[in-house]
């Protein structure tokens, strides 16, 4: 009995084990290229043979990337205080409030969730060069510092609170404003954390917005900085691609490494049950 | 709801005026909460919708900012087009090898990680990974993989699919297929989590009193798991069916949409049109994504309402 209780555990380790080469495999090949020499072959074998950082050096130095983190960072910083503000102030009437307008208000926040960027990419762009916020970290940001997604998000963190709270606070005087901000921002605080990630992920990794509204290389992400990058994908290039990679990522592991059950409660809140 | 400053029914006749302000205090409000958002929403979002939608009955030229009224020209255009037909195919044929993988893979590493053994919670962290990754980076690491002296090209000649050292990402016939195993990769982890929810809500004694009937593993994962975990799939399936339409970086840093179009899906058709300024007929095209998505989103609630009654019933 005991030794076929053994022999499933091992089994079951087996099967864990291979899947984790799946899943992390691809880095491991990726840091061992970017630790790689110079005069290394990069595909002679997995392993570097003589460990060295001369790549994320260079990645720095030369191929700018300590400009493009800095874009990255800004952009994100601005991005994440100022989305929790406004949608946790929007969400709230929205969630709480009983007022004239309020159901248009919200299908036509919620709706807009359906609509692929790539229908408004071009009229965007247009927008924004127009309003002289091309190559700006300001035209960067404009996507992330109010979502309908983190409207939603908020909303439905609003609607579990207790009417019986809020009440309390109206009859002890308190305005709008303050029972918002006392009273009910406390208590959604774990969904804040979680749009806080969501507009942490959407805003460092984005693409296609940074690629449009940059055409100056001060002003790349490092997204862009790396596609740029990778235009020349070849033996000259791959370390370099490999450093610059594991440097896109390293932040958002250490975010997830220290946020790790809010990244996990955010997959479940953030898949929209109808 | 919330009610707002309480009014009290035998102050109505007492303190008329008062109620009045109050009332209509009651109504602005909300809108002070609603003002930076509608702004920046209304500005960059909403506007630019409906000049999609406006530019899609235009032959608008962006650099000169104008465009006359076409009527529905640029949709008879993309309909005639071949190789938007061509990107619709690639987007189903896409989709179909995704769905399974997406539906299937990840409710079983959800089993997995979710069995009361030690070092579980790491595998679960490690399975995750990969969602954290940003898509170019995702992207990048997988070209390198895909290439022709690289790790995956050797496996296949090791396990003699192959003759010689080939890259998946440059043939017609794998290409669509190389890029869908970087969507599937980097969402294991997302869906394993929603799976893992689903798992934990299925109460421990129905596989209980199944073991104690004798079930084995593999009886009870498939009589009890899997009916059981419904509403998951669903919400797995429409997840994956709505992602996969849009899906974007993986395609456009690997093959470009390439070879010979082999993997333009609609959003790189859309992408390349509008690379080539020829925006009114991306806006068309947009559209046509969009009513896509429209549709995909409506069988989502659906399909989740009717599972709910399933349920209740």
């Amino acid at each position: 009995m005991k030794s076929k209780r053994f022999n499933q555990r091992m089994w079951l380790y087996t099967l864990m084990i291979f899947i984790t080469i799946l899943t992390v495999g691809p880095f491991l090949i990726t840091l061992f290229m970017s630790l790689k020499a110079a005069n290394e072959g990069i595909y002679s074998s997995i392993l570097p043979a003589s460990p060295t950082l001369e790549n994320f050096v260079t990645a720095f130095d030369k191929a700018n990337f300590g400009r493009y983190f800095l874009n990255t960072l800004v952009v994100t910083v601005i991005a994440i205080p100022l989305n929790l503000l406004f949608c946790s102030l929007a969400a709230y009437p929205l969630a709480r409030m009983d007022f004239r307008g309020r159901s248009v208000v919200l299908a036509i926040i919620i709706s807009t969730m359906m609509v692929p960027f790539q229908l408004y990419m071009a009229p965007l762009f247009q927008l924004a060069g127009s309003l002289g916020l091309q190559n700006t970290h300001i035209g960067l940001v404009v996507m992330q510092v109010s979502t309908a997604f983190g409207i939603f998000l908020m909303r439905q963190a609003f609607l579990r609170i207790p009417k019986e709270l809020e009440e309390s606070a109206y009859l002890d005087g308190a305005n709008k404003f303050k029972v918002w901000y006392l009273v009910a921002l406390p208590l959604v605080k774990p969904t804040l954390v979680t749009l806080a990630i969501f507009t942490f992920m959407g805003t460092w990794g984005d693409y296609l917005w940074p690629l449009l509204n940059s055409t100056e290389s001060s002003m790349y992400t490092l997204s862009i900085g790396l596609a740029q990058l990778s235009q020349n994908f070849d033996g000259s290039n791959l370390k370099l691609i490999s450093a610059a990679s594991i440097l896109t990522t390293i932040p958002t592991l250490l975010i997830f490494i220290w946020l790790q059950k809010y990244f996990i409660s955010g997959a479940t809140d953030g898949a929209v049950k109808g | 709801m919330s009610r707002g400053p309480v009014v009290l029914p035998n102050a109505k006749v007492k303190v008329g005026t008062q109620k009045k302000s109050r009332l209509s205090m009651r109504h602005v409000a909300p809108w002070f909460f609603l003002i930076p958002s509608l702004l920046i929403l209304g500005t960059f979002l909403i506007i630019p919708i409906l000049e999609a939608f406006q530019w899609s009955l235009l032959d608008y030229k962006i650099i000169a900012g104008t465009g006359e009224f076409v009527g529905l020209s640029n949709f008879k255009e993309i309909f005639t087009d071949a190789n938007f037909w061509m990107a619709l195919l690639n987007t189903f044929i896409f989709l179909i090898i995704v769905l399974p993988l997406n539906v299937f893979l990840p409710m079983i590493l959800a089993v997995l990680v979710n069995q009361k053994i030690r070092g579980v919670s790491t595998f679960r962290i490690l399975y995750y990974l990969p969602v954290v990754t940003p898509m170019v980076v995702a992207a990048l690491m997988w070209k390198m993989l895909y290439s022709q002296s690289g790790i995956i090209s050797g496996i296949l000649v090791k396990l003699g699919l192959f003759d010689s050292p080939t890259n998946l990402l440059i043939q017609s016939s794998t290409a669509l297929f190389a890029v869908s195993m970087i969507t599937v990769w980097k969402g294991l982890g997302y869906y394993m989590i929603i799976y893992l929810a689903g798992l934990q809500s299925i109460p421990k004694d129905v596989y209980e009193s199944a073991s104690i009937d004798g079930a084995s593993v593999f009886q009870q994962f498939r009589n009890i798991t899997i009916p059981m975990l419904a509403p998951s799939v669903t919400l797995v399936s429409v997840m994956t069916i709505i992602a996969g339409m849009k899906v974007f970086e993986e395609i456009a840093l690997t093959t470009g949409g390439g070879p010979s179009g082999a993997t333009t899906t609609l959003v790189m058709y859309i992408y390349k049109k509008f690379m080539n300024l020829d925006v009114s007929i991306a806006s068309a095209a947009g559209i046509v994504l969009l009513v896509l998505a429209i549709g995909a989103s409506l069988l989502q609630m659906k399909l989740t309402s009717s599972r709910e009654d399933d349920l209740r019933a």
